[in-house]
């Protein structure tokens, strides 16, 4: 099994690179379908879409993904037709091809969880096989194409803008010619030379190019030009123009597509333009860009951690010395130094592991052409990302959230375009995604949508509630698990659920925060918040039942000292604090760290500061016993289901060489209050 | 063919896994705990700032809770993608162990054990015990809250 030990050894970087194409083609594809729907051509996208599609093609042969291999095989040989075709395209073969790059993509997926790539679903290759002759009959009927058979050194030399110039000058009733002057040094004393020559032809023709070419050329001469001509004029007059033979004229008009053979759709003879274009993409990749794994990035990270940790044990050590009395004035200015320099290494690693958000929302148009089919509702999505960017593993988790909410955008949010005109809206709906950074560390996203707006009775009714009377409280009905204002399952959101998965990975995984503002009729807007990053933050560090915890800065909206609590009767042990006007649940953090465990904190809850933190919108006051300090922290995310639980975002290391868990303070209160009202709610059932 | 084990004790019993399964040994100089995890994982440690959960092997197997000592020792465990530590009273040897006196353990201790004895070997005078490692550390957090 030598094979497979080598295949998993390719599989990352095979993984990465395919991503990158498929990406490319979804874009590519739009661009193509956007043009099929208007009637037009678009040889470019066309083009770049087989580009695509060739390379994933030869990867996949590479590490031997036969199911990847044939789908992209058929795609790419309907595509090489369609680009004969002049990148016209007939509207049936868009939906075969959308498909079989769906197929691709969920193979890929298949590879990157580890298990092996199913089988390509045999229906769907023999639709991509006969979109062959589809795509030879959508060319216009009188296409006239140029054949360039010279030499491959001659193809190649010709760019796809060009070609398409002599194309364009065969259907404008012109003949695409290939002219030969032949220099010499008695033309020159006569007065031809190649720029005489130009001027010349010029009268009779349009230069589409002028190539030099090197070797025995006709007449025994080792240099020649080839003139690329759109033109009306005899080639008499032209052969005269450039000094008569050993000059020659070629047509370059490709016999009609009848005289192609019918068989094997692949097997027609293509202009070899095409696969000379292959070799340009990989020069241009070249240009700056470097692909890297995330685990290198993580890896780097590790050590820059361990490089962090290390110094504070350094300064723990010099201060010691200095306090017996050694001569340590050098050491604390190289100490000094090596600071400075660490926090620049962090803040260069930081910048390598961010990502365009642009890049990041590619696949977002793509979702909506789908659910547009699906739902049979017009849609148009606008993008307003501008060039924001986001740390990887923030893009990475964040990314399913935002395909949820789009999702339910447009299959509950938005009406049929037979509603909305009766609504007096534009039959097309509108959902906007548009971003920004902000100030404090944090990506803000809105996702606006034109629709019918949320129906709180309808909601409530689901939810069997009472009707909210906020739009807080109504998103967080709507972020009850398994909640479905839908009767039936539809074909794109299952029962409508997915709001409480968008709410989990926002607010639990990524610390961050879900609004809602929504008008009946009007439409319904979410804003997202999260931070850039969620490797290194500004935290808060505090004490509580005799240990270290920290806090993100950005979730803490206020530092107070608890004075004059008030503890209601049957309030479960939470008091009440006076903040601006208004009272403040106070909650001791100390008892919900020891939930559930023996009643030994239960004294604990008169901290002396409490920070304060929206939970569920809501302000609440969590009860500390001493603040220690605001640092910057290098997060380290709890991955082990062991220990991977609500409230805790992940560990640090202080400089002590112990873990110190990093809270997330608003997500562990409702974990932990939902807890507590879950369990009487059981009881109620039993008796 | 001999295959290398890690020896440890936990209340007074010897266990082993295969040193394959072990990525090094830590001294334990105390956990921090987790809220909200399972009952038996004693926290969070660092390792080669790697920070990754700790069983504790009594609260796992039901013993009463011990004091860690200086001969605490973390052993910390592959699993695949995971690493895992497991705290017990002490571990000192690594032997060989000969596959042929390797036996399954009597009925009696695969209902008592939970499964997570899975075989029973002799060394000179001593019984040890082969542990089920992936099965002791558990495979996620709501399989293992004793409720099976």
């Amino acid at each position: 099994m030598t094979g497979k030990g080598e295949f998993a050894e390719f599989l990352p970087a095979y993984l990465a690179e395919v991503d990158e194409l498929l990406a490319a083609s979804q874009k590519e594809l739009l661009a193509v379908e956007e043009a099929v729907r208007k009637g037009q051509a678009q040889p470019r996208a066309v083009r770049e879409l087989f580009r695509a599609l060739h390379t994933l093609k030869g990867l996949s042969a590479m590490v031997d993904v036969e199911p990847v291999v044939s789908l992209a095989h058929w795609m790419e040989a309907s595509l090489r037709l369609a680009d004969q075709a002049g990148g016209r395209l007939p509207e049936s073969s868009v939906e075969p091809l959308v498909e079989g790059l769906r197929a691709i993509e969920l193979r890929v997926r298949q590879l990157g969880a580890g298990k092996a790539a199913s089988p390509a679903p045999a229906g769907l290759l023999e639709r991509l096989e006969a979109l062959g002759p589809q795509m030879r009959d959508a060319a216009p009927r009188r296409a006239r194409r140029v054949v360039l058979d010279a030499d491959a050194a001659f193809a190649s030399r010709l760019a796809a803008s060009e070609r398409e110039q002599l194309e364009g000058g065969l259907a404008g009733g012109q003949r695409a010619l290939r002219l030969d002057f032949v220099p010499s040094s008695e033309r020159a004393a006569k007065g031809l030379n190649i720029n005489t020559v130009r001027e010349r032809v010029a009268k009779l023709a349009d230069i589409v190019k002028v190539l030099p070419l090197s070797g025995a050329a006709a007449g025994g001469a080792s240099l020649a030009f080839a003139l690329l001509l759109n033109t009306r004029a005899e080639d008499a007059d032209l052969l005269d123009a450039v000094g008569g033979p050993p000059a020659t004229v070629r047509s370059l008009e490709a016999p009609a597509p009848a005289e192609a053979p019918s068989g094997d759709a692949a097997s027609l003879p293509g202009p070899a333009v095409l696969d000379e274009e292959l070799e340009e993409p990989e020069v241009r990749r070249g240009g700056g860009l470097l692909r890297v794994e995330v685990s290198r990035l993580d890896e780097a990270m590790e050590w820059l951690a361990a490089l962090v940790v290390n110094r504070s044990r350094l300064t723990r050590a010099v201060a010691a010395l200095t306090q017996a009395g050694a001569p340590t004035r050098e050491l604390t200015a190289i100490l000094q130094e090596n600071g400075r320099q660490l926090r620049d290494l962090r803040s260069a690693i930081l910048r390598l592991r961010m990502v365009r958000v642009g890049d990041v929302l590619e696949r977002l148009p793509l979702l909506v052409r789908g659910l547009r089919r699906a739902t049979g509702k017009a849609v148009r999505l606008e993008l307003d990302v501008g060039d924001a960017e986001l740390d990887k593993a923030v893009a990475d988790r964040l990314l399913p959230a935002l395909v949820h909410l789009v999702r339910n955008a447009v299959d509950h949010a938005l009406e049929s375009p037979e509603e909305r005109q009766a609504a007096a809206k534009p039959p097309e709906g509108l959902v906007r995604l548009s971003c920004h950074a902000r100030a404090n560390g944090q990506l803000e996203l809105t996702l606006r949508d034109d629709g019918r707006g949320v129906d709180a009775q309808a909601v409530a009714k689901a939810a069997n509630s009472a009707v909210p009377d906020s739009a807080d409280a109504l998103l967080d009905l709507l972020c009850r698990p398994g909640l479905s204002t839908r009767q039936e399952a539809t074909r794109t959101s299952g029962r409508g659920m997915g709001m409480d998965i968008v709410r989990r990975i926002v607010v639990e995984q990524l610390g961050g925060e879900l609004r809602m503002d929504t008008r009946k009729g009007v439409g319904t807007t979410f804003t997202v918040c999260v931070p850039l990053t969620v490797t290194l933050m500004d935290a808060i560090i505090f004490e509580c039942a005799g240990r270290r915890y920290a806090v993100s800065v950005a979730t803490v909206e206020e530092l107070i000292d608890v004075t004059g609590v008030v503890r209601p009767a049957g309030a479960d042990g939470v008091g009440l604090v006076e903040r601006r006007g208004a009272a403040v649940p106070l909650v001791s953090l100390a008892r919900l760290l020891d939930a559930g465990g023996p009643g030994s904190a239960s004294e604990a809850g008169q901290g002396a500061k409490a920070l304060i933190v929206r939970q569920r919108g809501e302000p609440v006051a969590f009860a500390v016993d001493r603040l220690v300090g605001q640092q910057e922290i290098v997060l380290r995310p709890l991955e082990d289901p062991l220990v991977r639980v609500p409230g805790v975002a992940g560990a640090t290391d202080l400089g002590d060489g112990q873990p110190t868990l990093v809270l997330d303070l608003g997500a562990l209160g409702a974990a932990r209050s939902g807890r507590r009202k879950r369990a009487p709610r059981v009881g109620e059932w039993v008796t | 063919m001999n295959v290398l084990h890690v020896l440890f004790k936990v209340d007074g019993t010897e266990y082993a896994i295969p040193a394959a399964d072990v990525v090094q040994m830590e001294s334990f100089t105390g956990a921090t705990p987790v809220p909200g995890a399972p009952a038996h994982v004693a926290g969070l440690v660092q390792v080669r700032g790697r920070v990754i959960p700790v069983v504790d092997a009594r609260a796992r197997f039901g013993l009463p809770a011990g004091t860690p000592s200086l001969d605490s020792r973390v052993v910390v465990g592959q699993l695949g993608e995971r690493t895992v530590g497991l705290l017990v009273d002490s571990a000192r040897e690594v032997l060989k162990l000969d596959p042929r006196t390797i036996q399954p353990p009597p009925p009696m201790v695969v209902e008592g054990a939970k499964g997570f004895v899975k075989a029973v070997t002799q060394v000179g005078p001593r019984l040890v015990m082969l542990i089920d490692f992936p099965r002791v550390v558990g495979e996620e957090a709501a399989d293992v809250d004793g409720q099976r």
